[in-house]
């Protein structure tokens, strides 16, 4: 068994979780333009875009050899549910034989959900698996604690790169982790390396904070969305995102009411706009919008796949916030025909409303 | 020696030069088609900002417009700065009042709002160019009349007629369409007109509250017709500002100015002799990965200057 999985964000927590359990792993590529024009040329039309892409990442993988792809579902009506599926017709129609174990809540099917626990535990002891799984849940946890010091931080480094280079070496000690020790100590010397970077400070009141909201995946997943953290990095704003690894699977996997706390209440924070939960992330996204207006963050950014109808609510929600709260949103469409210039001129362009609004404050005031 | 400040907008379709001195009076100005050489037009069009004001001594230099980084970088830009930015600075200097400002250009279309004297939020049209001037250049051709004539004889319509107009390719097809009906050429003018106006709220408006006082400008604000749907449209008189179609480029160029007065430094302009150096611009393939970016070269007297076009940065950030 050549196992593979999606790429989105770092890949080497998935490739340690299977290789811990003694599987063969095929790593995907990050996502290229090669990747994109597979998934793109054999994904039906009106797909959504990340659907496209993460074909194009199973198309490669393949070609490395892989024969069992491990992803998740979805749950409500977003066709991210149906991913799996589509996919592995495709997939067949195109002549491969693979197999696909695709991971759901548990608590909508535990049977199918232990079924494929059992596929991927084999012959490991429970014990085993229980660590592995806490390793790489340490591995998750920590890495996105570094990442979201980097995607403070990098907005004011003297010499531009310096953190974008450490992040890559970093992710590479990550990639050489075998216990829970390993990432601690991984961890402890990423941050010394961060805090090493030498840091042209700015007045606070100067400082942007930015929030990055929507669907998932193009929001975890640089190589897709036009490195927009690294964008706003910099133009000198700080950036947060509504989504992380670790925060998923604390929400959709770990069955501990205390873990789903976080998410319970941005949903919360969303129950105005969007009462129930239409599919994807909307109701997330709605709710981090209000949540990162409430932790004084000077705007958002709002990130959907052509075509994601989940988030095609939410952008008309956005709409309406906009007007009642006087927050600065920029909504952007990602896909395969996004064009930087043009993304650039507008994140530009809303940094300077943005800066603006903070300078007839502070004038007011 | 009396200070002047260039500003350079280098649009998808057309590039703008302008001088202006300390009070923000426009000295030189020029409109040109961009035919795919910006480099080379800007160089002509220093040249003759420089023939007409030679004795000014070049307080800064800005630089907007879609092709803002590589061509600041070569004429060593002290500003340079998105286009929403830059019109709406220039907006505000002959309209102080304005509230909502209406800019198309040939292939951009954008509406900003104004509250209290600055930018509160903007809109630009993202994945058609269907309510662009490009449309209507694209459409008078194809009714054999030049694009200058369009507004007035758009004007003499007498009746009205319902151009589908949310793509320019199924606009075509609606107007041939409707010609054959025994529509006249005035009246399928005025419902492309319309049509524009149509999909300009619709795309970019997208149910925002408009307030008075409207300010019209960018190259399709030189067409009346168009003018005269949006004021339908919004129940209101709308502006057209005297310099229209080099807003931007004025922008630009008080933006440069208010830069140098702020930080008090000389201008990083390297000089009108930039317009005697050669430049040649190549690009190739780069093979380091699947993604297989088109790098494009810029190389000044046979020297690279920079390199751009690199998803990675192994490129751009090696620029001598």
């Amino acid at each position: 068994m050549k196992i593979t999985f999606p790429y989105m964000g770092s890949p080497y927590m998935y490739e340690k979780l299977f290789s811990l359990l003694g599987h063969e792993v095929i790593t995907p590529p990050r996502p290229s333009q090669r990747t994109i024009n597979y998934g793109v040329k054999y994904s039906p039309e009106f797909a959504c875009f990340p659907l496209k892409v993460i074909l194009g990442t199973y198309l490669e993988a393949l070609e490395l050899g892989a024969d069992t792809i491990v992803t998740s579902g979805g749950n409500g009506p977003c066709r991210a549910g149906y991913y799996g599926e589509a996919q592995k017709k495709i997939l067949k129609n195109m002549g491969y034989d693979v197999e696909f174990i695709i991971f759901d809540e548990p608590k909508r099917d535990l049977k199918t959900f232990l079924e494929n626990v059992k596929k991927i535990k084999v012959n490991n002891s429970w014990r085993q698996v229980i660590k592995t799984v806490k390793t790489v849940y340490d591995m998750a946890k920590s890495m996105d604690k570094v990442e979201k010091i980097i995607e403070t931080k990098r907005a004011y480094e003297c010499n531009k790169g310096e953190f974008t280079k450490a992040w890559h070496e970093i992710t590479e000690e990550y990639r050489k982790i075998e216990s829970s020790e390993d990432v601690k100590r991984v961890e402890k010397k990423a941050i010394e390396r961060l805090n090493s970077i030498k840091i042209c400070e700015v007045p606070e009141e100067e400082k942007i904070r930015i929030g990055i909201v929507g669907e998932i995946y193009v929001v975890m997943e640089p190589s897709i969305n036009g490195n927009i953290e690294e964008v706003l990095n910099a133009y000198g704003a700080e950036v947060e995102r509504s989504h992380y690894i670790s925060e998923w699977i604390d929400f959709n996997l770990i069955p501990l009411p205390s873990y789903k706390e976080k998410e319970h209440q941005i949903l919360k924070k969303g129950e105005e706009y969007i009462e129930i939960i239409i599919g994807g992330h909307a109701k997330q996204s709605v709710g981090a919008i209000i949540d990162f207006m409430e932790r004084g963050f000077d705007g958002v950014i709002h990130l959907k796949p052509f075509g994601c109808l989940p988030e095609l609510v939410s952008q008309s929600v956005i709409d309406k916030i906009m007007r009642e709260y006087d927050y600065p949103i920029l909504s952007l469409s990602v896909d395969e025909q996004m064009a930087i210039a043009n993304v650039l001129t507008r994140i530009e362009a809303f940094l300077d409303v943005i800066k603006l609004k903070k300078h007839r404050k502070r004038i007011a005031r | 020696m009396e200070k002047i400040y260039i500003g350079v907008d280098v649009g998808s379709v057309s590039i703008k030069v302008v001088a202006i001195d300390e009070n923000n009076e426009v000295l030189f100005n020029s409109y040109v088609r961009n035919v795919g050489q910006p480099i080379d037009t800007v160089k002509d069009e220093l040249a003759k900002l420089h023939n007409e004001l030679p004795d000014k001594e070049i307080g800064g230099v800005g630089v907007t417009g879609s092709g803002r980084q590589l061509l600041g970088y070569i004429l060593g830009a002290d500003v340079i700065k998105n286009e929403i930015t830059a019109h709406a600075t220039a907006t505000l200097h002959f309209h102080p009042d304005a509230s909502t400002i209406f800019e198309i250009g040939g292939q951009d279309s954008k509406l900003i709002i104004i509250n209290d004297g600055t930018i509160a939020d903007f809109a630009m049209n993202t994945v058609c160019a269907a309510g662009t001037g490009s449309f209507l250049d694209h459409q008078a051709q194809r009714l054999g009349i030049k694009i200058e004539e369009f507004g007035e004889i758009a004007l003499t319509a007498k009746r009205d007629v319902r151009i589908a107009g949310r793509c320019t390719v199924f606009a075509e097809s609606d107007m041939i369409s409707k010609q054959q009906y025994g529509f006249s050429k005035a009246e399928i003018l005025k419902g492309l007109s319309k049509a524009l106006v149509r999909n300009y709220m619709n795309n970019l408006v997208r149910g925002r509250k408009l307030k008075p006082v409207f300010v019209f400008q960018g190259g399709v604000a030189a067409n009346i017709a168009i003018k005269k749907a949006f004021e339908e449209e919004v129940g209101h008189e709308v502006i057209v500002p005297k310099y229209y179609d080099i807003m931007g480029a004025i922008g630009i160029a008080m933006l440069a100015k208010d830069e140098m007065k702020r930080t008090g430094n000389s201008t990083k302009f390297k000089g009108f002799e930039v317009s005697e150096e050669k430049f040649e611009t190549t690009s190739f393939i780069c093979k380091a990965c699947p993604n297989e970016c088109e790098i494009i070269q810029i190389k000044a007297n046979g020297k690279v200057i920079a390199m751009t076009g690199d998803r990675c940065g192994r490129y751009s950030n090696s620029v001598i």
